[in-house]
């Protein structure tokens, strides 16, 4: 589970950008949260706080009952961060560059083998995880970091955008690898600009404006409280304007 | 530790991935140094090879049969003298001429001074030694001659010659090689800097462009154990870039045809030895230094502009250090490059290295190298590495 409290984070020179203002909510364990915004909403700093890359100005955040920045050396060890960077090392198979993690994460032997088998065949990656990552296609790419940030079994696992650039049957194959994931009992957030993409996939949606929160709920929820007829609609009226949101 | 290590495994891995880089780089080390040092015998050589059978082109020799017999007697061939001589040898194609003036007998007859023209371009470095050979030559003559009117007239010789100079040439003859052991100190330095240079800026500044730091960074590695990672894995290439350098010398003093030069130059498998020794400190400095300059950069361009001002350093440093007439203050051997490089050209001379001397050349680079890596691994830490593509 992960449970944010009044998080907050700004930037510039005097502070002056609020990247993430006085930010709550709850992503429960075995479900699938959407954190949904347009673009400079604030997704990526929250997501980058909670992976404890930087430190939050306020308020606190738990993952799984620890502190982001009391206990960030135990949090890296179970968190999977699928992050907004998520360049692979281009002269290393998709393989090695996922056994590269899984060294990292302490992981050897036939164990890590065993482990990169099983997400190999679970992403459906087959030959192209022995060939050089130089050459892979977009959703290749996105399919080995995935199993660069999975392969160490993690409880709660973030990701940042994670369909961008993605054709459609990448998609599908990531969704069902995400709905695997929940199935697990996992915890699961997932920041997006697409409305369709976290209507398809989650239980729970956290609308971001300008780095608030503007809306929690499921879909019918939110439909709900804004009144609208559709998703969209209830979207669009919630944020004010469609502005920077993809449907 | 075993973090660091598995970074450092990664970083070497992808860096042997590389072909075509490390073809360059390892080629480069090693034929460098030999190609050089060929290049460096053969104008010895040839330098040798004209004085020993100097063909002197005479003008008017036979205004002066005595002159000619006696350099004849001295070994020199003597040739008729070209009409175009002086343009020949602004172009390089003649190294000298003598000219015997007409009135060459009638000045001797008279019993003053007579007149002969050495014509040369001692601009030209090849040429120096026929030179050399020719003026001695003319003035062992005029000595000889000047001896003999002496004696006709009933003087001791020695009258005009108040001073006798014997020369004591303390130059052993491994150290009459100043410009090859310049060269072989050089390209040791050297290898030591370029060594980790792709590497180092490819896991730094490389890691960045290719957006693979943050994810990096979200794993349980600390900014530390990257870090050291990473500098175990420049410092590991930089040292077999060292070693290849060197083997390249080796191989080449040792068994290459090299034309005999007369320079019994020194450098066994002891001075190999003490290069690298020598050379260690600047093997773990220069990796931290360049990971630090790789790391201020977003991109390996921006990186590498970074970078000219320290290679700059450090190639002008021996370079001043060999045009230095002084002797070397003793400080200097606690100076980064300068230290080491005076080390080397100790070594190369085969004098004694005091351990003293080799422990006080470590200890700037050893403090330098823990504040780089310190540094970086601050930088590491901090929010600001994420920021900024």
């Amino acid at each position: 589970m992960i449970a944010v409290e009044h998080l907050a984070k700004r930037f510039g020179k005097r502070g002056e950008i609020r990247a993430v203002d006085d930010v709550s909510f709850v992503a429960p364990r075995g479900e699938i949260t959407g954190l949904l915004g347009p673009n400079g909403a604030g997704k990526t700093t929250l997501l980058r706080m909670l992976a404890t890359l930087i430190v939050p100005d306020a308020g606190h955040a738990r993952i799984g009952g620890l502190d982001v920045v009391a206990e960030r050396a135990e949090i890296r060890r179970r968190l999977g961060v699928l992050s907004d960077a998520r360049g692979l090392y281009p002269r290393l198979t998709g393989r090695e560059n996922i056994a590269y993690y899984a060294a990292l994460h302490g992981l050897g032997g036939a164990d890590r083998d065993k482990r990169i088998d099983a997400l190999v065949d679970e992403l459906g990656l087959g030959d192209v995880a022995g060939r050089r990552a130089q050459g892979y296609s977009q959703g290749e790419k996105m399919k080995v970091a995935i199993a660069r940030a999975l392969v160490h079994g993690p409880d709660t696992i973030l990701l940042d955008e994670p369909t961008n650039g993605l054709d459609i049957m990448s998609v599908r194959a990531l969704r069902e690898q995400l709905r695997r994931l929940r199935a697990e009992g996992r915890t699961l957030l997932f920041s997006s600009h697409v409305m369709q993409e976290v209507a398809a996939l989650c239980d729970r949606i956290v609308i971001l404006g300008r780095g608030r929160i503007v809306a929690t709920g499921t879909a019918a929820e939110l439909i709900a409280q804004s009144g609208a007829a559709t998703l969209e609609d209830a979207f669009v009226a919630l944020l004010g304007s469609g502005e920077g949101l993809a449907a | 530790m075993r973090r660091a290590l598995v970074v450092a495994a990664k970083e070497l891995v992808e860096t042997f991935r590389d072909r075509r880089a490390m073809m360059m780089t390892i080629a480069t080390a090693a034929l460098a140094g030999p190609i050089f040092l060929a290049l460096i015998f053969n104008m010895i050589a040839s330098q040798g090879e004209r004085a020993r059978t100097l063909a002197l082109p005479v003008g008017g020799a036979e205004r002066a049969p005595a002159l000619v017999a006696f350099l004849e007697r001295e070994g020199v061939r003597i040739v008729p003298l070209p009409a175009d001589a002086e343009a020949r040898i602004r172009a390089g194609e003649l190294d000298v001429a003598l000219v015997i003036e007409p009135d060459y007998a009638a000045q001797v007859a008279e019993g003053r001074p007579a007149s002969v023209r050495l014509i040369y371009d001692r601009s030209r470095d090849r040429a120096r030694a026929s030179i050399d050979q020719a003026e001695s030559l003319l003035r062992a003559y005029a000595r000889q001659w000047g001896a003999q009117r002496l004696m006709l007239r009933g003087v001791v010789p020695d009258v005009g010659q108040p001073l006798e100079i014997v020369a004591v040439d303390l130059a052993t003859p491994q150290q009459s090689g100043s410009l090859i052991l310049f060269l072989v100190a050089y390209y040791g330095l050297f290898a030591a800097v370029m060594g980790g240079m792709p590497l180092a800026l490819d896991a730094t500044a490389g890691e960045r462009e290719r957006q693979s730091l943050e994810p990096l960074l979200a794993t349980p590695a600390t900014a530390g154990e990257i870090v050291a990672g990473k500098w175990l894995a420049v410092a590991a290439f930089a040292g077999i870039v060292v070693v290849v350098t060197l083997t390249g010398f080796y191989l080449t003093l040792s068994f290459a045809p090299l034309p005999p030069v007369g320079i019994p130059f020194l450098f066994g498998p002891r001075e190999f030895g003490r290069f690298l020794v020598i050379l260690l400190p600047m093997i773990a400095l220069m990796p931290s230094l360049l990971l630090w300059l790789g790391s201020r950069g977003r991109t390996i361009k921006e990186a590498q502009t970074n970078l000219s001002l320290m290679l700059f350093i450090v190639s002008i440093v021996p370079v001043a250090q060999l045009f230095l007439q002084r002797r070397e203050p003793d400080w200097l051997v606690a100076a980064p490059i300068s230290g080491q490089y005076l080390l080397l050209n100790r070594a190369l001379r085969g004098e004694a290295i005091s351990p003293g001397d080799l422990a006080l050349s470590c200890v700037v680079p050893a403090i330098l190298t823990i504040v780089a890596l310190w540094t970086i691994a601050r930088r590491y830490s901090n929010e600001s590495m994420l920021a900024g593509r």
